[in-house]
């Protein structure tokens, strides 16, 4: 089983370019696992671990405004580490919280949680609120990508064959404020979400300006629902307009039963997550 | 010092931290073979064709072995002897063993249990009660009574006449999940057969003594001829309570040619080939007076025992014998059958039949007190059971019995009493409520079962104490104790004491880590060994010292002392002027059983009924989060009477896990299959909690005085278990929010909520 680690980035391009067959592994977390199911011993592997530049993460100012850029190998502990993702991205920041444990988070990507492309993955629904790009980098150049051209389908992305996942850049939200993640997983850690509501609004004089909501395991991919994102637009944070949206939200969602819950409690709990939204007496929204 | 009472550290407690404690999974002896099990994967179907020849060729297989070379009468268990150790013409659930590999390395045992090519002809599966009870069923072990292993009653009072007598009476059907042990350390040991032809084994067991019958009938072996040795083990829970690896790993060393053997299954294999607790429904009926007065139960309880009995019958015994719960209840009839599925092997698990009719029982004592309109917990106390009266299986409490005193200090607990203000205060979206439950839980084997020990306590030539422990030590913390009585009685500190743990050739047969009997039964055992060493030491210490007798003196650390005298013999003298047999004391007690007739239950040959009870009153605060259903346990307090406390902390672990476990019952654990094949195949789909999961759990002892047990006590390992699911029911029970089927989870539960409130649920839903 022939095992590369690259220290750095055009190495790792070279192997990739000289070796098609090869996985790429970051933490290991999910490929490790599937690997020992399968009951097969992997072919070649090319490890990110010690490519350093693949691991940082970095403020930087953008044509479009400021914008945080997330190497793909920084683990889900570095997001929880790092002041920057605290202050500028909190919904990132929630979501590495409610990531597997400790120390699966001290192995895993956000770099590997992207290519897995679970429709349960802890940090993509961030990162499409935030509309968030991936790089991704081949001995033929470089390109960028938005998380959705990325993500085509459960376990199924965009990277070619020769290419490696480089980082993610997020754009800092500006206008928003109420930052919201929930998962409901069936339990409070080491938990696959069942169900994951990620909302962004951006209330101003108790009207709601901008919204957006991404939904995680109620689809083959994130889940965004710009109807609902509409019916709320304009709005108040009220009962009525959330259930409104919820009723879109559940419309737009398309869930399967597996092990973990069935599609009907998926469909149905994908709405009432919005109703959490409320501007109710004794809770504050977005907390 | 050692002493009784105090809150010491585990004798094992630095080993353990220092992970230098071997447990059977770190023995890995040179030379050493793998075996390894291929499973049928069919959950029933006969065997048409086994073909080993391209596994054999596999570079690094030592043997692939059949049905055929299987000596002895290849059926395992120990009541009932109805398992194969490998299937030769029928598999009867997807964990089944048809063919065993001996191989070099794992990796070769991998491929060629890939190798094996198998033809298996399906037979419809057995996959529910109901399915199994039906009239064209297929008979799984072709018995006279089609899948029905055993039915059985058992009665006291006319529970007919006593519901006629009723003023309120109620009915509902619950059901209980198969629970999976989750045990850290899965299934494994290591064997060798040595020149003269002695079967040595060391293995993750809870019962290393009758382990040997086990084998020795299942491969036609002499039990005498075997050897098995038993270190801590890394949990057992009842999951290693019958043979897992053994008689497979025993087989496996017969082919090995004198080469020690290692078998260890996954947690996959664990998942599905491990037994379980009995998946159980349970239709009850149960009238009150109006005054209050629990008056009748009469309830009907199958248990799925899946592929093979393993303690079927047995549990299925005291989920009967408990099914009145901890009341004075006059009238009871309880129906029981246990019940052959397709399903995983269902077997001993804590809480033993109980856990399941303890969701039960206390439901109806909730539904009981909202139709009289009384306070559960109010009502609990009227009814619960006191010391000389009969219990709800007719057998009158001799001993210490503290159920009454639980609910009364948990009806003054805080928590309690400020439930109303507590449950008016729910944030948005969300309902709290407390709730409680009443549990017990037999001790011992119970009648037809000598329930027995026997202690070794040796003065070594050095002059240090050697306790012999004969009962396996699974983390409960049982050794730790027996050092604990040692030092008390000899009052010698931890640093003159030492430790042998279970094995056939040196520690003497003691009964299975079962039951909450282990410290019991042992530890009275080793009481009387000690006294006896005591007074040997005082009567030798007096020929040393030219004085008339053993009277007047007294022990003291590391030597006798001569009180009329004041002078000191070190116990290193005393142990250079002793014959090494003079210096071993040996002794024996048999748990006491009730001589009371009680009706019914002829059907079983053992275990029923019990005279001895744990008691525990548990206490849970929750909050039902409407939008997703979820259960969130916030406070968690557990009143338990296990007689004295030896040692607080020991005392406390058994309460913190058993609760940590039964609210895994409650919540979220279920063996999911789906036409007898796992669903939840590993602990990524089998969910247990984790510590964000369980709130602090407060432990108040209740402390009756057991009379008959060493120093006081009584075994609490099992009754922990039982109250959470009840209590987690009762208060969603009051939330508004009745739940007939474990565990709770989030997607039952916000059904539950659509039914509370049609209005707001569909409106939330459409």
């Amino acid at each position: 089983m022939p095992l590369f680690l690259p220290t750095d980035l055009s190495e790792t391009l070279a192997l990739l370019a000289d070796h098609p067959e090869a996985r790429i592994m970051a933490g290991g977390t999910d490929l490790l696992v599937r690997l020992r199911a399968a009951g097969r011993t992997p072919g070649t592997l090319v490890c990110l671990e010690r490519v350093a530049e693949l691991g940082r993460i970095e403020a930087l100012e953008t044509a479009t405004g400021p914008a945080v850029r997330i190497g793909a190998a920084a683990t889900i502990t570095d997001l929880l580490r790092s002041d920057t993702v605290r202050q500028r991205l909190p919904l990132l920041h929630r979501a590495a919280s409610a990531f597997a444990a400790p120390t699966v988070r001290n192995a895993a990507t956000i770099g590997g949680n992207i290519c897995t492309a679970s429709p349960a993955a802890d940090t993509l629904p961030a990162l499409h609120v935030m509309n968030a790009s991936v790089e991704l980098a081949s001995r033929r150049g470089a390109r960028i990508l938005p998380m959705p051209h990325f993500v085509t389908g459960p376990g199924r992305t965009a990277l070619e064959p020769d290419e490696v996942l480089t980082g993610v850049v997020v754009p800092v939200p500006r206008i928003f404020t109420i930052h919201h993640f929930e998962k409901v997983g069936q339990r409070q850690a080491m938990a696959i979400a069942v169900v994951s509501l990620t909302a962004m609004l951006a209330v101003e004089d108790g009207r709601i300006r901008d919204a957006r909501l991404a939904w995680g395991s109620v689809g083959p991919t994130i889940v965004r629902c710009p109807e609902a994102e509409a019916i709320l637009r304009g709005s108040r944070l009220t009962l009525t307009a959330l259930t409104e949206a919820a009723r879109a939200a559940r419309r737009a969602v398309a869930p399967i039963s597996d092990v973990r819950a069935t599609a009907d409690y998926r469909r149905q709990v994908a709405g009432n997550l919005l109703l959490r939204l409320a501007d109710l007496p004794g809770r504050k929204p977005g907390s | 010092m050692q002493d009784i009472g105090r809150r010491s550290r585990r004798f094992d407690a630095l080993d353990k931290a220092r992970g230098t404690e071997q447990f059977a999974t770190d023995i890995y002896p040179p030379d050493m073979l793998w075996a390894g099990a291929l499973r049928a994967g069919v959950p029933h179907g006969i065997i048409r064709r086994i073909e080993t020849a391209r596994a054999e060729k596999v570079e690094g297989v030592v043997a692939v072995l059949t049905r055929k070379d299987v000596p002895g009468t290849n059926r395992q268990g120990f009541v009932y002897w109805d398992m194969p150790v490998l299937c030769g013409t029928r598999v009867r659930h997807a964990g089944d063993a048809v063919a065993l590999v001996l191989a070099e390395s794992r990796r070769a045992l991998a491929e060629a249990l890939r190798a094996i090519e198998m033809e298996i002809e399906p037979l419809p599966v057995v996959d529910t009660l109901d399915a199994a009870l039906a009239d064209d069923a297929p008979n799984i072990h072709g018995l006279d009574t089609g899948n029905v292993l055993k039915a059985a009653t058992i009665a006291k009072g006319d529970a007919e006449a006593g519901l006629a007598e009723c003023d309120v009476v109620v009915e509902e059907t619950f059901y209980t999940p198969a629970q999976e042990h989750a045990f850290i350390e899965t299934e494994n040991g290591v064997a060798r057969i040595d020149d003269d032809g002695t079967l040595h084994m060391t293995v993750s067991t809870q019962a290393p003594f009758r382990d040997r019958f086990e084998i020795g009938r299942a491969l036609g072996l002499d039990p005498s001829r075997i050897h098995v040795t038993g270190p801590y083990l890394g949990g057992g829970f009842g999951g290693k309570d019958g043979a897992t690896v053994q008689c497979l790993l025993a087989l496996a060393a017969m082919h090995a040619k004198g080469r020690p053997v290692k078998m260890w299954w996954n947690r996959e294999e664990s998942m599905l080939a491990g037994y379980k607790r009995h998946a159980a429904r349970m239709r009850f009926t149960a009238g009150a007076k109006r005054d209050g007065t629990l008056h009748a139960v009469r309830c009907e309880l199958d248990y799925d025992t899946g592929a093979y009995a393993h303690l079927g019958v047995e549990i299925m015994a005291l989920g009967m014998e408990h099914s009145g719960g901890p009341y004075r209840l006059p009238h009871l009839e309880a129906k029981g059958r246990c019940v052959y599925t397709n399903n995983p092997v269902a077997g001993a698990f804590r809480g033993f039949g109980v856990a399941q009719v303890s969701f039960a029982f206390e439901g109806m004592m909730d539904r009981l007190a909202h139709a009289l309109g009384m306070d559960p917990l109010k009502f609990r106390l009227r009814n619960a059971i006191t010391r000389g009266e009969r219990n709800c299986a007719g057998v009158t409490m001799t001993t210490s019995t503290g159920m009454e005193e639980c609910l009364l200090r948990l009806r003054d607990h805080p928590h309690w009493k400020s439930r109303e203000a507590w449950r008016a205060d729910a944030p948005p979206f969300t309902r709290r409520a407390v709730g409680v439950a009443a549990v017990f839980n037999g001790m011992g084997y119970g009648r037809g079962l000598a329930d027995y020990a026997v202690a070794k306590v040796r003065l070594t030539g050095s002059g240090r104490i050697r306790v012999y422990n004969g009962v396996s030590d699974m983390g409960q913390g049982n050794a730790s104790t027996f050092v604990q009585m040692a030092g008390e009685i000899l009052c010698q500190p931890e640093s003159v004491m030492e430790l042998v743990q279970p094995d056939t050739d040196r520690t003497h047969p003691s009964g299975s880590a079962a039951a909450g009997r282990t410290t019991y039964t042992y530890g009275k055992a080793l009481i009387k060994a000690c006294e006896t060493l005591r007074d040997k030491l005082f009567n030798r210490a007096a020929l040393m010292l030219f004085v008339d007798d053993g009277s007047g003196f007294a022990m003291i650390p590391g030597g006798v002392r001569h009180l009329p005298t004041g002078r000191d013999l070190p116990l290193a003298a005393l142990a250079a002027m002793m014959h090494p047999d003079d210096r071993i004391s040996m002794a024996e007690h048999l748990m006491p059983v009730t001589p009371e007739p009680v009706r019914g239950g002829e059907a079983f040959t053992l275990g029923f009924p019990h005279l001895l009870f744990p008691y525990a009153a548990h206490l849970a605060r929750i909050e039902v989060d409407e939008l997703t259903g979820r259960v969130a346990v916030l406070d968690y307090v557990a009143f338990t009477d296990g007689g004295r406390v030896l040692n607080p902390q020991n005392f406390e672990q058994q309460v913190h896990g058993s609760v940590a476990q039964g609210l895994g019952y409650a919540l979220t654990e279920d063996v999911l299959t789906e036409a007898g094949v796992l669903r939840s195949t590993d602990l990524c789909t089998y969910v247990i909690p984790t510590s964000l999961d369980l709130p602090d759990i407060e432990s108040h002892a209740v402390e009756t005085i057991e009379h008959t047990g060493p120093f006081g006590m009584k075994g609490i390992g099992e009754v922990g278990l039982n109250g959470p699911l009840p209590a987690v029911a009762s208060a969603l029970y009051s939330a508004g929010l009745p739940m007939t089927r474990a565990p709770f989870t989030f997607g039952r539960v916000l059904a539950a909520l659509e039914d509370d409130q049609p209005g707001t649920g569909s409106e939330a839903a459409s």
